[in-house]
């Protein structure tokens, strides 16, 4: 009796694990060189994201220097009284607080683009919903049951979810017979826009391309210069390669 | 000059070594493309060990600071970002180029007499490598390295009685922490390297020992002019070196692609579940090794209970039909039906986990044994019958095919009808009869006669 | 094998230009490693200039800091000790501060500072880079002597220095103390380690 359980179990995996990865992520498009985009968001970061996340493996002043950024500016817009410019962002509330008010420790989200992709960060950012279920009185479809409150609602406004019944339809095998069961299940469907925030849609759209904008730039700072340095070694190579291939042919000429 | 270099040879045999590694050492004429990786390995070999020095002067070996500390070298370090890229994907490029090599070998028949001991060092130079990229793996701190080292650690506990006082005298530790990552450093950044650099030397005194062998499989020492030099054979210097660094750029050309470009190479080089710190609390949805070891986990996954209980019932048959159908005497008869009659009882009493990790020994230790396994009367390929170059590509698919498997989860369908399981446990089967069955069917293969001198297209 | 015919000078030029082009290469390859070994952004960042408020500094009192690691004394000299100043030059090895790497062009005068009260200096002996400890005691009571001036004493080897941190003759150090770049932000502001008002801070 346990083996057919578990071969119902298993003959379902496919499908389960097909629901979860159900959900689409919308894809943005990441454009490092787009400076103005980068400093509207390192703006939106430290305004908000900050207050909460570390994003203690950067400094201040290399965000200046590679977002085009004077320091005089970066002291005067994003810098907390307290810091240096020199310093690592270090979020503004304790972690030992955070932890007591949300329950967990707000991860730190220097190397969140690489560990989760743009994708995942651009979606996750208009997938938040009004759930009275929830503790914080907010859900999110990409993560859910997710402790962070939604902290742009005043811009994107009050989103609810709009979930419908499906029916899945398993075929499995019991007692030797092949069995089809069907299930329902409630699964995601659209987001409605109960009351709308300070930004359109459109607005609020391209301020998360620039938050998720700046956190692929946080993830890795010298991505630009590796890639402009990268030119030219295979450009020295190359011309390498030729002379190496005379040499080669040159000392062959003896080899009959 | 010459008196400076005098005044060495008194003190140091220096012109005898260049010239007998070198400037007198005779290879043959004919090395094609494979023969390049060779010394592109002992490139990355140097890569490595360059780097990684450069990496310890800023990584901390201390559970709470390594993951910071290597972000410290990937952000704060001058140029941190480039060796740590240089190091990472290194350890990637090694392995593709060691697989190359092997695979130049068994195709050449340079595991075959006289280069045995070649073949056996160099097997030791891949073991001893997979343990230090292992190990290596573990000390970002990421969460993949944890629970990936986690995870195979927790193999040792399939040995019976002693297995789970074994994983914990691994680890010193009850889990994988602090004391784990520390003596992996310790095993990583001394004693492996000196093992490996020990191995390449008595690798290449061995090489050195016989001579190369060539594409054709002939030895061109039997053939010599009245100087006694291989009528075959080229100096290495200058032509070989002069032909590596051909090679050498234009590997290097491949490497700094990948580094410049795309130093995770999407997660395969490294994977996104290391870019946050080790987490005891949260397993990654999938714990998947890194590309190089996808093979041997594949095969590691694929031991089912029904599945060793079914590949044991084969090989007792295989036994004992070699004890009823050999020419051999009543000894190798009787060693043959015991042997079945172990395996049998093994069958019954030990439990699939510990043969999945047995599966997964044999797969590597059988490489040891290639040059006992190949009966055939002809080293390379070009001279072999249709037997042989059949299985060395079943072989060959089996094995990438056993490798992309080991990075899909078990349970789903990514090739054709069946479950990755069942792929892998077929892919398996072949791997292990390319093996098992090399005796037999090298035997019987038809070969090609072999030219008396090597042949230059 | 067969060698007839071969162009030699073809071949030295084509070995000579691979060999060239190749230790370019090795240079530029080698450059990151060397650069790596570099003060890193955290070595910078903790190495930064440094603010010090001085409206607490009583007349002839010394306040240290620390920048880049290293001791920095300021002092607020008195009347009396800046009096005596001059009447050191013949004991001195560098009265006029002529070594221009031992202090910024605006420190080159027997104050040796910006303004001559305040003294700015690194606490780093010239020798073998002890802390002189401060003695500004005259005369005998000091124990270094009943000609003694007041100044700096570093107990390793013996070094003396004057109020200005220029070094006697006849000791170990060979240089005057060393005079890091500063600038007044307000008067009772001094930022340590850069003598511009922008920049990092």
């Amino acid at each position: 009796m346990n083996k057919i359980i578990l071969s119902l179990l298993l003959g379902l995996l496919p499908i389960v694990s097909h629901a979860e990865q159900g959900l689409k992520l919308d894809h943005v498009r990441i454009d490092l060189s787009d400076q103005a985009s980068l400093q509207r968001g390192a703006r939106i970061f430290v305004n908000y994201c900050l207050s909460c996340h570390n994003a203690a493996y950067l400094r201040y002043n290399r965000m200046g220097h590679d977002l085009g950024i004077s320091n005089q500016l970066v002291k005067q817009d994003l810098l907390f009284a307290t810091n240096k410019i020199g310093d690592r962002m270090r979020a503004a509330m304790p972690a030992a607080d955070a932890k007591k008010w949300f329950g967990v420790a707000p991860p730190d989200l220097t190397l969140e683009a690489r560990y989760r992709g743009p994708d995942w960060i651009y979606t996750y950012m208009h997938s938040f919903y009004r759930d009275p279920k929830s503790f914080s009185g907010w859900n999110n479809t990409v993560f859910p049951h997710v402790a962070m409150p939604f902290v742009l609602y005043g811009w994107q406004g009050e989103q609810r979810a709009v979930f419908r019944n499906v029916k899945l339809v398993s075929h499995v095998m019991e007692n030797g017979k092949a069995v089809t069961e069907v299930t329902e299940e409630r699964v995601f469907s659209h987001f409605v826009l109960a009351k709308p925030g300070t930004m359109t849609p459109k607005q609020y759209d391209l301020a998360i391309r620039d938050l998720t904008n700046f956190m692929v730039y946080m993830g890795e700072p010298a991505k630009l210069e590796r890639i402009r340095i990268g030119v030219y070694v295979l450009i020295f190579l190359a011309v390498f390669l030729v002379l190496a291939i005379l040499l080669k042919k040159e000392y062959w000429k003896d080899v009959h | 000059m010459q008196k400076i270099i005098a005044w060495i040879d008194d003190r140091f045999p220096l012109t005898k070594v260049w010239n007998e590694h070198l400037a007198q050492y005779y290879a043959p004429k004919n090395f094609n493309f494979w023969y390049y990786f060779g010394s592109l390995a002992l490139l990355v070999l140097v890569n490595q060990i360059v780097t990684g020095i450069f990496l310890t002067m800023n990584y901390k070996p201390d559970a709470a600071l390594a993951f910071g500390s290597v972000q410290y070298i990937m952000y704060d370090v001058s140029w941190g970002w480039l060796i740590r890229y240089m190091h990472s994907v290194g350890a990637s490029m090694f392995f593709i180029i060691i697989y190359l090599h092997m695979f130049r070998g068994l195709i050449y028949g340079s595991h075959k007499q006289p280069r045995e001991l070649i073949w056996i060092f160099g097997t030791l130079i891949f073991v001893a490598l997979m343990a230090e990229a292992f190990m290596g793996y573990l000390l970002p701190w990421g969460n993949m390295s944890y629970w990936g080292a986690q995870v195979i650690i927790s193999l040792f506990t399939a040995i019976p009685v002693i297995g789970n006082g074994l994983a914990q005298w691994v680890r010193g530790d009850y889990v994988v922490s602090d004391a784990t990552l520390n003596r992996f450093f310790a095993f990583h950044v001394i004693a492996l390297p000196l093992v490996l650099v020990a191995l390449v030397f008595v690798h290449l005194v061995a090489l050195h020992k016989v001579g190369s062998n060539n594409p054709d499989g002939v030895e061109i020492k039997k053939k010599k002019d009245e100087k006694g030099i291989p009528l075959d054979g080229i100096p290495f210097h200058p032509y070989y070196t002069v032909k590596d660094i051909v090679g050498v750029t234009v590997f290097l050309m491949v490497f700094a692609a990948v580094i410049f470009f795309a130093p995770t190479l999407g997660g395969k080089f490294l994977e996104h579940d290391n870019f946050i710190p080790a987490n005891i609390l949260s397993t990654p949805l999938d714990i998947v090794p890194l590309w190089y070891f996808t093979p041997f986990y594949s095969m590691l996954r694929a031991s089912t209970t029904d599945f060793t209980h079914g590949m044991l019932a084969i090989f007792t048959m295989l036994v004992a039909m070699l004890a009823f159908f050999t020419q051999r005497g009543f000894r190798a008869k009787f060693l043959s039906v015991a042997i079945a009659g172990v395996l049998l009882l093994g069958m019954y009493t030990l439990e699939a986990k510990l043969w999945g990790v047995i599966l997964m020994g044999s797969s590597i230790v059988l490489i040891f044994f290639l040059p006992w396994l190949d009966r055939s009367p002809v080293k390379s390929i070009r001279y072999r019958g249709p037997l042989f170059k059949g299985a060395v590509i079943i072989f060959v698919l089996s094995f990438i095919l056993l490798g992309y498997l080991g990075t899909k989860s078990p349970a789903a369908v990514d090739l054709f009808w069946f479950k990755n399981v069942l792929w892998a446990q077929g892919f398996t089967l072949l791997y292990l009869a390319f093996f098992v069955l090399m005796p037999w069917y090298t035997m019987i293969d038809k070969t090609k006669p072999v030219p008396e001198r090597v042949t230059l297209k | 094998m067969n060698d007839d015919g071969v162009d030699r000078g073809k071949r030295r030029f084509l070995t000579a230009l691979t060999a060239g082009v190749g230790t370019v290469g090795i240079v530029f390859a080698a450059t990151p490693f060397v650069l790596s070994m570099t003060p890193s952004a955290r070595a910078r960042a903790a190495g930064a200039p440094v603010d010090v408020d001085i409206s607490k500094l009583e007349l002839g009192q010394m306040l240290v800091v620390a920048w880049r690691g290293k001791p920095v004394y300021i002092v607020n000299r008195t009347k009396a000790m800046l009096a005596q100043l001059p009447n050191n030059t013949p004991l001195l090895l560098d009265p006029y501060s002529k070594v221009k790497s031992q202090q910024p062009p605006y420190a080159e005068n027997i104050y040796r500072s910006r303004k001559p009260e305040i003294l700015v200096t690194l606490g780093v002996c010239t020798h073998l880079g002890c802390a002189p400890s401060k003695v500004f005691t005259v005369g005998a009571v000091s124990g270094l002597g009943a000609d003694w001036p007041g100044g700096f004493f570093c107990h390793c080897h013996g070094s003396k220095y004057d109020l200005s941190g220029r070094v006697f003759k006849n000791v170990p150090a060979p240089m005057n103390l060393d005079v890091p770049p500063y600038i007044y932000l307000t008067d009772t502001l001094i930022r340590v380690g850069s003598d511009k008002k922008e920049g990092a801070a």
